[in-house]
């Protein structure tokens, strides 16, 4: 896999969500690999198969049948293999309680889905340049939340 | 009490009252007895002297016959005349012995019956004498003579003596009566006195012995009227009345008791046998412990247990008992037994009504889970639509294509904030979070910091004066405060920059007199008054309803939840929030926060 390509997953039981993501990601001008997942339960097995590349940036939906996005983020924090991966909570919901156990269980950072494209666009594009490193570091409730 | 307290009192007083009547009567009788018997000793004495006077006078008469028979005799020699002569020695000697017997004790008298006994005995020789003289016919001569002039003289000198021994008998009565005389004239005073002593404390007596009483009667009447509103309550709040008496082992149930069984007062005997027929099964085993324990300890504790009226109605029971003695020392345990059914089964509602509430609130969560997510989530999907429509194939449209998509994207928004607010509203309940100490002013300035923008736009001006810390629940407040500005923002006049003033003061719920119940004395008050459109202060309380507008959606945007949710957070916290306002004039909206 050609390192300067960043590699980003997204697991989401939602078509036009899934349609959205991709469709932004190939208007904004980055060099990206985009990989989509209807449920958490294909996304876990693609992630757990033994030579599968790690994604840099997993954006996980909350709300999925059969394996939910906490379900997810659990299994993928227990795990050592993924612990350079940054996770993004990618929501339709922003309820605290959401919030609260998405932070405690160590999402890296929890984005409310937008209702405008171009939005969606900017946050995309933000989250994908963040350093991650410099972010997780100073990571509180507050910044926890992207906000636009 | 006090009334009861002065019958004892009463008590002691009428006991020292008989105790000095008795001893005043006691005191009576003494000197009754003594003056009677004074009465009768002079009486004796008197009698005593009247016998010696007539034994005395006896003795004259008997020497005066005596002395006319024998002069009888001298002049006319007739023997007759000498009979009583004879006689009257005999009781002569007896008279003086009766004399000499009477005065015994007077050694003066004594004295003289020896001289008189003398005398006698002379004049007797005397007789003799001159009557054998007499007899001789010898009465011419000088012999005869001296010897009757003699006894002439003892004669006189005898009535001298006996003269002497009656004035000295009349001496001794005088002095006697002298002696006794003031203590018997005395003794009727004083008996009088006392009889009028004892009678005074007779009527002292009667007085307060009528007075207890009357307390007594007062007491007892208020003790019958205990008593009946005894029964009345024990009827009204379905309770009874049992007394075991320890040591003989007996039991007395009140009437009220037996109606709650269900049957007539003391229609069986109380025993706790006889009870026990009414408990339920079940509880019998327990119910048989706790007696036990009862009967151990002498003492019941808190026993709940049901029982069974004979026509088969279910009860229950709640008993307590504390064990006491009555006046005469013996223990016995007082105890209370109580019809619960009703108290259970209002119970019994009022569970099955929380777990609807309950029920109800799961709801309610569930409905906020479906507006927040799966409401949001297509609506969103649209607006996304629209903005990849507005963005591709915007050029392609013809200008009412262009309109209605413009039309779709601003009910679309409209849509957005109406479920925003909804959720918040929702969400904006009591047992979310917990109230704490909270700087107010810095929840004022993180509102003023999310609406920065709008208070750039508009130019607003928004002074806060300095709010104390108050009991709130902070994130609420802050929304609180963040809906009233944006309000006071919202509805400013178009060609004048907002001034939102925000006052703190105190007020006493006596200086509000709109105040339904009074549960804290004094208020935290903090008015925010603009300078904004106003409204008719006929719709003062409207605008708190939900989804309640002044305003037509095309002037001024407002979903009409914001000041609902002010009202429900100022609900949450036991306060109050008023308007006021006047059209085109300014709004003032008071929140009221109780002191803690």
């Amino acid at each position: 896999m050609n390192k300067d390509v960043t590699y980003v997953v997204l697991a989401d039981d939602d078509e036009d969500d899934r349609l959205f993501f991709t469709e932004a990601f190939d208007e904004l001008k980055i060099t990206t690999q985009v990989e989509t997942y209807e449920d958490g339960v294909a996304l876990m097995k693609a992630l757990n198969c033994e030579d599968a590349s790690i994604p840099n940036i997993l954006f996980l939906d909350l709300n999925m049948p059969k394996k939910s996005g906490l379900e997810c983020l659990k299994e993928i924090k227990k795990s050592k293999r993924f612990q350079d991966m940054a996770v993004a909570i990618y929501s339709t919901s922003a309820s605290e309680e959401d919030i609260e156990n998405t932070f405690v269980n160590g999402a890296n950072i929890y984005i409310k889905k937008p209702s405008d494209f171009n939005t969606l666009k900017r946050i995309l594009s933000d989250v994908v340049t963040i350093n991650w490193q410099y972010h997780t570091s100073g990571l509180n409730r507050d910044n926890f939340l992207l906000r636009l | 009490m006090r009334g009861l307290k002065s019958i004892y009192n009463s008590e002691r007083f009428l006991r020292i009252l008989f105790g000095s009547a008795l001893f005043v009567v006691l005191c009576m009788g003494g000197l009754a007895y003594k003056y009677i018997r004074d009465l009768s000793e002079s009486f004796i004495l008197v009698q005593h002297t009247y016998e010696v006077h007539i034994e005395l006078e006896k003795l004259t008469t008997l020497l005066k016959d005596a002395e006319s028979g024998k002069r009888g005799f001298i002049i006319s020699k007739d023997t007759t005349f000498l009979s009583p002569l004879i006689n009257n020695r005999e009781k002569l000697a007896e008279t003086l012995e009766n004399v000499k017997n009477l005065t015994a004790d007077s050694p003066e008298q004594n004295a003289n019956i020896a001289v008189l006994q003398e005398k006698i005995g002379q004049s007797m020789a005397i007789f003799d004498q001159t009557l054998a003289m007499a007899k001789d016919s010898l009465t011419h001569t000088q012999e005869f003579r001296n010897a009757f002039t003699r006894g002439r003289f003892i004669m006189n000198s005898i009535r001298n003596k006996v003269n002497e021994m009656t004035m000295h008998e009349n001496e001794l009565l005088k002095e006697r009566r002298e002696e006794s005389s003031e203590s018997l004239s005395n003794a009727p005073l004083m008996v009088y006195y006392t009889l009028i002593i004892s009678l005074c404390i007779l009527l002292i007596t009667y007085a307060q012995l009528s007075r207890s009483l009357k307390v007594l009667r007062t007491k007892n009447e208020q003790l019958e009227t205990f008593k009946e509103a005894t029964n009345q309550s024990a009827m009204i709040s379905k309770y009874g009345n049992w007394i075991w008496h320890v040591d003989e082992e007996t039991f007395e149930f009140s009437d009220n008791l037996y109606r709650l069984l269900g049957e007539k007062p003391q229609s069986f005997a109380p025993t706790i046998d006889n009870f026990m027929e009414f408990v339920h099964p079940e509880d019998q085993e327990r119910f048989v412990d706790q007696v036990n324990q009862m009967y151990l300890n002498r003492d019941l504790p808190y026993l709940h247990y049901r029982i069974i009226q004979r026509d088969g109605t279910l009860k229950h029971f709640k008993a307590y008992a504390k064990l006491g003695k009555d006046s005469e020392g013996h223990q016995r345990l007082i105890g209370t037994t109580t019809d619960i059914t009703d108290e259970k089964e209002n119970y019994r509602i009022l569970e099955e009504k929380n777990a609807e509430l309950e029920r109800n609130n799961e709801e309610l969560a569930s409905f906020n889970y479906v507006a927040s997510h799966d409401l949001q989530e297509p609506l969103r999907k649209i607006q996304t639509f629209i903005s990849r429509l507005e963005d591709k194939e915007l050029h392609q449209l013809s200008d009412s294509g262009k309109l209605y998509i413009e039309r779709i994207k601003t009910s679309a928004s409209r849509m957005r904030s109406l479920i925003d607010d909804l959720l918040q509203y929702s969400r904006t309940n009591r047992s979310e979070t917990s109230m704490e100490f909270t700087n107010i002013n810095e929840l004022i300035e993180a509102a003023k910091h999310d609406l920065a923008e709008v208070i750039e736009e508009k130019h607003a001006t928004v002074k806060v004066e300095s709010i104390p810390e108050m009991k709130v629940i902070p994130f609420q407040i802050k929304q609180l405060f963040l809906n009233l500005i944006s309000n006071s923002i919202k509805y400013s006049k178009e060609d004048e920059a907002p001034i939102i003033n925000i006052c703190y003061s105190k007020t006493k719920s006596s200086q509000m007199p709109w105040l339904k119940s009074v549960k804290y004395k004094s208020y935290h008050t903090i008015a925010i008054s603009d300078n904004g459109i106003g409204f008719e202060p006929s719709y003062a309380e409207k605008i708190f309803v939900l989804f309640n507008r002044l305003h037509s959606k095309g002037t001024y945007s407002g979903t009409g939840i914001g000041l609902s949710i002010c009202k429900k957070i100022m609900n949450n916290h036991n306060g109050f929030i008023q308007a006021e306002g006047r059209p085109n004039n300014g709004a003032i909206f008071t929140v009221y926060l109780p002191v803690h």
